[in-house]
């Protein structure tokens, strides 16, 4: 449904600037029906590749081609296809919420507005605030706004870029649990750009990119076997020092990431005794131990080599506790 | 694309509306410079040819010059705002033509603008100017006119720029001179030689005149005058101008840098 095929993206550079490479012979296919998340850390070209995606930029080299449309030579063939939801509202704040829905439905030429308006409004919690302002709604409610004006016109591929950025734990999860039902329902293709691990699992498959190239793209499962089966993380007082020594002492593989040592090829069933082992002999120097199912989030840590985004923290915990 | 571009205008319409301090601030301003200009001018106002002309009633269609310039102008550059605050992304990757694009913003601006010049043709009778039903509707013609170009302009201009800060010093050293040198304050009779050639070249100057005529003659004596005819060519010609450039600057999409094929 959505094919990138060796896509290259460089930005042109100023009098101080080289030019930068955001995308570098990026290859994507994303099947029909299917639900894809994309991630990647910051200035990974994630953010490049989505204004591609939407039509908005044009890439140095390369092909995309969109239901079967090609973007770059049908650009207005896409978009009737095509709903985006951005990051930032692209709603008027100073509107209604049905003066909003009145307008897309005109820029997509919908006509029996009044009853797409009802149907993308019945499955979001927005019943009766129809004639509020959007800058008086919550945050979550601005977004259902936002999934609604955007389904309202029954696309067949979606694109989200970071839709649940500056959403509670609450609002997010009935976003994503929203847009799953529909996403099912419709058969609609989806690809969504996330920093969020908890979201991931629940795609059918997950891309992950570095520095404008892809470093793995399959199904959450296979990611998660990319690393052991169980791994053994450690917060000590001093991360690098018992690594060396875990490292000398016991022979052990392991890595620092940050703050934690981690053990990743870990058999299933090894992971205790390996902890019990650890503490019996370095427990002065540990916060904390625990063995841990790999997440997605270590798969991501793993593969890109750099630790999580700041701003993906807040929700890290909360994915732990369901990992644990 | 009509459809398109009446939802946006209207949305323009919508959102100036509900901000009465813009309401009040759009008509009250021209008008305190039409009063304030129009008494203290008046005395020493004796060009040639002109004498039973005051200076209130020869302001009065430059007040209307500047409120269509200034109010669609205004209100065309609200396109910075719209891309800052994420509403444009969401219509530029919607199926619709650009030029549709281009008009919901600029017929949104016109309608805005009309709103408040028409209100303030009210005055006309006490100028002791009285408008035929023919005239009137040139006069009506002529700001629609005047407003598509003038708020093209203001969408050309505005289009590639990330705030209104920057919109400020066009402001003053580009639109305030075109006004300055239309001839709403002072008649091109009797000015310098290099200022009438600025003035001639001014399209502002070409809009007061499709502007004025109306309260000076019938349609019939209008369409017989070269100056008029000439004057309505540049407006419509300049319109035409700024809503082409307008357009090709919105399907204008960023482009990555070539790179040598692999």
């Amino acid at each position: 449904m959505i094919k990138i095929d060796t896509l290259t993206h460089v930005y042109p550079g100023s009098r101080k600037l080289g030019p930068r490479t955001a995308i570098d012979s990026l290859s994507l296919h994303v099947r029909d029906g299917e639900f894809v998340i994309l991630s990647g850390p910051n200035g990974s070209g994630k953010s490049t590749l989505f204004r591609i995606l939407c039509g908005l930029a044009l890439p140095s080299a390369g092909r995309v081609a969109v239901a079967g449309y090609d973007l770059f030579a049908q650009p207005a063939k896409v978009r009737q296809v095509v709903g985006v939801v951005f990051q930032s509202p692209a709603v008027d704040k100073h509107l209604t919420v049905g003066e909003n829905l009145r307008i897309h439905a005109d820029l997509y030429g919908i006509r029996d507005f009044a009853a797409r308006r009802d149907e993308a409004l019945g499955w979001t919690d927005l019943g009766g605030r129809i004639d509020h302002k959007v800058d008086t709604l919550s945050g979550g409610l601005a977004r259902q706004v936002e999934l609604a004006k955007v389904l309202m016109t029954h696309p067949r591929v979606l694109l989200l870029d970071e839709p649940t950025t500056g959403l509670d734990p609450a609002s997010r999860r009935m976003f994503l649990a929203a847009l799953g039902r529909l996403q099912k329902d419709r058969g609609m293709t989806v690809l969504m750009t996330s920093h969020v691990f908890a979201e991931a699992e629940e795609a059918d498959r997950v891309a992950i990119m570095r520095d404008g190239k892809l470093l793995a793209y399959d199904t959450p499962a296979a990611l998660r076997e990319l690393i052991g089966t169980e791994m053994v993380v450690i917060q000590p007082t001093d991360a690098n020092g018992l690594a060396e020594r875990l490292r000398a002492e016991m022979g052990l593989a392991v890595r620092v990431h940050g703050d934690e040592i981690r053990l990743e090829e870990t058999e299933n069933g090894d992971g205790l005794p390996l902890l019990e082992r650890i503490l019996q002999r370095y427990r002065p120097e540990i916060l904390s131990i625990s063995i841990k199912q790999p997440g997605l989030e270590d798969v991501f840590v793993h593969v890109t080599g750099k630790a999580v985004p700041e701003h993906a923290h807040p929700v890290r915990d909360l994915q732990r506790t369901g990992t644990l | 694309m009509i459809r398109v571009a009446f939802s946006l205008a209207r949305r323009e319409f919508v959102r100036f509306i509900r901000q009465p301090q813009r309401v009040i601030g759009a008509v009250a301003q021209p008008l305190l410079f039409w009063l304030f200009l129009g008494a203290g001018l008046g005395g020493s106002f004796r060009p040639p040819g002109m004498e039973g002309v005051t200076y209130l009633e020869y302001f009065y269609p430059g007040v209307m010059v500047m409120m269509m310039l200034f109010a669609s102008i205004f209100s065309s550059i609200t396109i910075i705002e719209d891309r800052d605050a994420g509403f444009l992304q969401g219509v530029l990757v919607a199926p619709v033509s650009r030029m549709a694009i281009v008009l919901g913003k600029v017929t949104g601006g016109v309608a805005i603008a009309m709103v408040q010049v028409v209100l303030f043709t009210a005055a006309a009778p006490f100028l002791g100017l009285s408008l035929s039903l023919g005239s009137l509707l040139m006069l009506l013609v002529g700001f629609v006119l005047t407003g598509m170009g003038f708020a093209a302009l203001g969408f050309m201009l505005a289009w590639p720029m990330k705030s209104t800060s920057g919109f400020h010093a066009i402001m003053m050293v580009f639109l305030m001179p075109l006004w300055l040198l239309s001839g709403a304050l002072f008649p091109v009779t009797g000015v310098p030689g290099w200022l009438y050639a600025v003035m001639m070249a001014n399209p502002v100057h070409h809009a007061l005149n499709v502007i004025r005529a109306p309260f000076y003659g019938p349609p019939a004596e209008m369409f017989a005058s070269g100056q008029y005819l000439a004057s309505l060519a540049v407006t419509v010609a300049w319109a035409v101008a700024c809503l082409v450039v307008s357009m090709a600057r919105v399907g204008r999409r960023e482009k990555g840098a070539a790179v040598a094929a692999a």
